[in-house]
């Protein structure tokens, strides 16, 4: 979501222009594009975590009802573990895998969009080195930063999604026939707690953000 | 001059009842948002044991590097958070305990200020709408008992809780639930309702 430029307070070492065209554009547009997909990465993994965790809670409800109590309080701990029930756990453990499968399958699409982001900001790096030479331009596009800058947030960025992406997928694979419940548990925390997105990628998206007058400074 | 000393003490032990109800729900309401903290906590000390015992190594996911470290430090990330939250919460139970204890003693002091003056029958006595002031000094004291006690025993049971005990956090949750005591809060609810005729009075 860009900001309409008009209101946002000028900083000093800013070009004061109307309006942003170009290279900066691009730019700026780039960067709201990883915030709304990061957003959408943030809500697809919630919903995959319930997912997971119906996966699990109808593996373990195969042996024992009361132990682990997972995560989110699961609404489905129905604690039967009659055969007749053998039948309907399957069909639903199947649809529950395709749910999860489909939630890896929109993150894949997202990071592929991520990684086209990365490609955008090395095209705006090659084109910056032609029209300026290997010196690049003079004065910073926004704030402070050179333009290469860009291009390393959106590499570190991109991998530490991918790094994640590949492990949720290693997870899909695992989850629902893992017998032993405390590597289950650990599949979930894995999903949830999203161990490769740390908080320096945070940060890294929050500076991007605040470089490119999305963000009030 | 009884008359009138009988009166104020009547109006405050009318306020002390009034802001116990108020202070019954601010408690109520407090202590729900910790005993789903305590839950969270819980959760959280079940996925690092889990993590302990699982050696990440010897698994399917032992092609991910650092994947113990990391997991474990997001872990103690969300626990450390949600330990800040707990602490805050006991903050409002300390409130409702010191307001109740205020309220409490402020009464108490009044009734002694006006003890030469206030005999034995005129304590005793109670009517259709109002119970007699020596039942209703009782069960204020009660009330201030109830929630002394109550706070200090939550207080300890998460009091220096750190990320890194493990084998403390474990037990919160149990300790935490042996604290619920329905017939306390049984008895102060019936003695609102009891005095609530008294407190609508004039």
């Amino acid at each position: 979501t860009s900001k309409d430029l008009k209101s946002e307070t000028t900083t000093p070492g800013r070009k004061s222009q109307s309006v942003v065209t170009g290279s900066a554009r691009k730019v700026k547009d780039n960067a709201a594009d990883w915030h709304n997909l990061i957003l959408k990465w943030d809500r697809l993994n919630d919903e995959g975590s319930t997912i997971a965790n119906n996966i699990v809670n109808l593996g373990l409800n195969k042996d024992s009802h009361e132990k682990m109590q997972v995560m989110m309080e699961s609404r489905d701990t129905s604690s039967t573990s009659v055969p007749e029930n053998a039948i309907r756990n399957s069909s639903e453990l199947e649809e529950m895998c395709d749910n999860l499968l489909s939630v890896v399958d929109k993150m894949t699409h997202i990071v592929s969009k991520m990684q086209k982001l990365v490609s955008s900001e090395k095209g705006i790096i090659d084109l910056e080195t032609f029209q300026y030479g290997t010196g690049g331009r003079q004065s910073p596009l926004f704030q402070t930063w050179p333009t290469s800058q860009f291009a390393d947030v959106s590499s570190k960025l991109y991998e530490a999604y991918n790094q994640e992406l590949t492990l949720k997928r290693d997870i899909l694979q695992e989850l629902a026939h893992t017998t032993n419940p405390d590597l289950s548990m650990v599949y979930l925390s894995c999903w949830l707690y999203q161990p490769y997105v740390d908080d320096s990628a945070k940060l890294l998206l929050e500076s991007l953000l605040l470089e490119t007058g999305h963000r009030p400074v | 001059m009884s008359k009138s000393s009988l009166f104020s003490l009547n109006q405050v032990l009318k306020k002390c009842f009034q802001n116990l109800e108020n202070n019954q729900k601010v408690w109520n309401s407090a202590l729900g948002e910790c005993t789903s903290l305590v839950g969270s906590l819980g959760n959280l000390v079940d996925q690092l044991r889990a993590l302990e015992k699982v050696k990440i190594v010897n698994t399917p996911l032992h092609t991910f590097p650092d994947l113990q470290e990391r997991l474990n430090f997001k872990l103690l990330q969300a626990l450390d958070i949600v330990l800040v939250k707990l602490a805050d919460k006991l903050c409002s139970l300390q409130q409702v305990r010191d307001a109740v204890s205020n309220q409490v003693s402020g009464a108490f002091q009044l009734y002694e200020h006006n003890i030469d003056t206030l005999d034995l029958a005129t304590c005793t006595q109670r009517s259709a709408i109002a119970p007699s002031i020596a039942d209703m000094l009782e069960w204020l004291k009660d009330a201030e008992r109830y929630y002394r006690q109550q706070f200090l025993r939550r207080k300890n049971v998460l009091q220096a809780l750190r990320p890194e005990d493990l084998y403390l956090l474990e037990a919160v949750p149990k300790r935490w639930e042996s604290l619920e005591s329905p017939s306390g809060e049984e008895r102060l609810s019936e003695t609102l309702f009891t005095v609530s005729f008294f407190m609508e009075s004039q």
